[in-house]
């Protein structure tokens, strides 16, 4: 059944749709990752603009993390204190993000700038949980637990307006943060993922927040600063097309249940090994398509701020 | 042979105020059987009207067939003859600005580096004629009423006035044609695309499709004959959202700040609705 998307202005089946969010919605609940680092490309190779890709794309991350966020404020696995100050940065980069995003479509370089990003991203997070897994999976098999470093002071405990996170049990300044909210937020805005596949580690290492907390903090913030981005999208950028989204989400949440329960049967090492090779995969998708010569030089769209 | 001339160049003359007063025109002349246009005989002349007036895109739209089709009155045609007139039929969208970017290698990676804007672009270009059009008039013929993909109008926009050169503005130009047909919004059917049925009925069958922007388009009949134009005439046709489609694309582009909290308020409603279907499931 062929379907008109109102805002991506194009007609796309919906059963393909549908399928797409399930097939993402599963590797998402199977990885406990958003997924919008996957959803956000596939939606650009089918030919959605890369403008309602992103902006869509929030509006579906926001759907799918809300009720993990719900699950984990309830089991109060949730540091609101340290989530406020994320969700502050988070809102700064936002605006920044669909800001700049505004001024790269006008110029023409939107694309290649969201391809830089993931190209970047994709390819240094997906070594580094690489390199992690394969090290764990090695000690695993030589019998060694692998020691935890706790209570190590680092260059972080040194900055100014020092904030006491009880929850997290920390007594560090608000700084980094928020920094690292604005950063998760900018990504947010400009690549149409949730950034926790950046944020999750930056808390774990550089803010040493506890990892009963650092999901359910994590999506808290993602889930604010979501709502904020979709807004925004809405409003500067016209790029949220609820009817995509909807299709999405319906088919997202019925695969995350059934990726859980594929996932729960793994190893968490042979986890994050697939997850590696999957984002490695992605990021090579998108390098390859910034290098190979592209089947027409040319390329045309609609002149923006100009009307249409 | 003089007054055969001075009778067509009155045809020519006359043609143009045809098509402006072609609601005073009679719907259907008597048939004629004149072999040889005399200078007392009246100026042939095209009607043509669109199989809809009005299209709705809805959100189930996957595009449509339209039927273009006409009468010629006063047809000099000889009995029996084929050929003797041409009909062609552009159905043009509305015009918009467009922006042509063209991308080359900066160190490995394939970039945007120029661009160029036509400030008018027809969104849809559809062409149906009983021959190809180059075989039936001349370049300044299709040039001057924009018959064919060569001689679409479109202008770059003034700040390009000699920055570029022309065959670099070509090279974008070109890009637009092929880039639209390749989108299917730019469609020729040179053969059987305008055929006649009997001796002036004619019938064009163009599909639009499922991307076609909305707005009026405009269909332009002409009437051919030894490479000139003796006849035009214009109907219309507007495509308009409908249904949710509408809706949705009002809310989104009018009251975008409601039409945010909106998709804020949907997408949280139906997180928290599908983890509390899913808590109640077994396993």
């Amino acid at each position: 059944m062929n379907i008109y998307l109102p805002i991506a202005e194009m007609s796309v089946n919906a059963a393909l749709l549908l399928g797409m969010g399930w097939a993402v919605g599963f590797l998402s609940g199977m990885f406990g990752v958003g997924g919008g680092f996957l959803l956000t490309p596939l939606l650009i190779f089918m030919g959605v603009p890369t403008a309602v890709a992103v902006g869509t794309g929030s509006m579906q991350i926001l759907a799918s993390s809300v009720s993990g966020a719900v699950a984990q404020y309830r089991r109060r696995n949730v540091d609101v204190k340290m989530g406020a100050v994320l969700v502050a940065g988070g809102v700064i980069g936002s605006v920044i993000g669909v800001q700049l995003m505004k001024i790269l479509r006008e110029m023409g370089q939107f694309e290649l700038f969201v391809s830089l990003c993931y190209v970047t991203f994709l390819g240094a997070v997906g070594a580094l949980m690489m390199i992690e897994s394969v090290g764990s999976i090695r000690k695993n098999k030589s019998g060694q637990a692998s020691p935890r470093k706790t209570g190590q002071h680092s260059w972080v405990h040194g900055l100014p307006f020092k904030m006491r996170f009880h929850r997290s049990k920390l007594y560090i300044s608000a700084v980094p943060p928020a920094l690292i909210g604005a950063f998760v937020g900018f990504m947010a805005a400009i690549m149409g993922v949730g950034g926790g596949f950046v944020m999750v580690p930056a808390m774990i290492y550089l803010l040493r927040v506890p990892t009963s907390v650092v999901i359910g903090t994590s999506l808290f913030q993602i889930v604010f600063v979501m709502a904020v981005t979709t807004y925004l999208q809405a409003l500067q950028n016209k790029a949220v097309d609820v009817v995509l989204a909807l299709l999405l989400i319906v088919g997202g949440v019925i695969g995350a249940q059934l990726g859980a329960a594929a996932g729960a049967r793994l190893k968490g090492e042979q986890l994050r090994f697939m997850l590696a090779a999957l984002v490695l995969l992605v990021c090579l998708r998108i390098g390859w398509d910034l290098m190979i010569k592209p089947a027409d030089l040319y390329s045309i769209g609609p002149t923006i701020g100009g009307g249409s | 042979m003089r007054r055969l001339l001075v009778a067509l160049l009155t045809v020519f003359l006359v043609a143009p105020q045809a098509l402006a007063q072609d609601a005073r025109a009679p719907r259907m002349g008597p048939p004629r059987t004149t072999v040889v246009p005399g200078p007392n005989k009246p100026a042939e002349t095209v009607e043509a009207d669109i199989s809809a007036r009005s299209l709705e895109v809805t959100t189930g739209f996957t595009g449509h067939q339209i039927v273009v089709f006409g009468a010629i009155d006063n047809s000099q045609a000889p009995p029996g003859s084929t050929g003797y007139y041409d009909v062609v039929v552009v159905l043009e969208g509305t015009p918009f600005p467009v922006v042509v970017r063209r991308k080359s290698d900066v160190g490995g990676v394939w970039i945007n580096t120029s661009s160029i804007t036509f400030s008018s672009v027809p969104s849809y270009y559809a062409i149906a004629s009983t021959r190809p059009v180059e075989e039936i008039a001349g370049p300044v013929v299709l040039e001057r009423h924009a018959i064919g993909f060569r001689h679409i109008k479109m202008t770059p926009s003034a700040q390009y006035a000699g920055t570029l050169k022309d065959y670099e503005i070509a090279g974008f130009r070109d890009a637009v044609i092929r880039l639209k047909k390749k989108q299917n919004l730019y469609v020729i059917k040179p053969k059987d695309g305008v055929a006649f049925v009997g001796r002036s009925l004619f019938r064009s069958t163009i599909p639009l499709p499922a991307n076609v922007p909305v707005g009026p388009l405009v269909a332009r009949t002409y009437l051919f004959r030894d490479g000139e134009v003796v006849s035009a005439h214009i109907a219309r046709v507007t495509l308009h959202r409908a249904g949710i489609e509408r809706v949705v694309h009002n809310f989104a582009f009018l009251y975008p700040g409601s039409y945010g909290l909106f998709a804020i308020l949907l997408a949280t409603a139906f997180g928290l609705v599908a983890s509390a279907y899913f808590r109640r499931q077994p396993g």
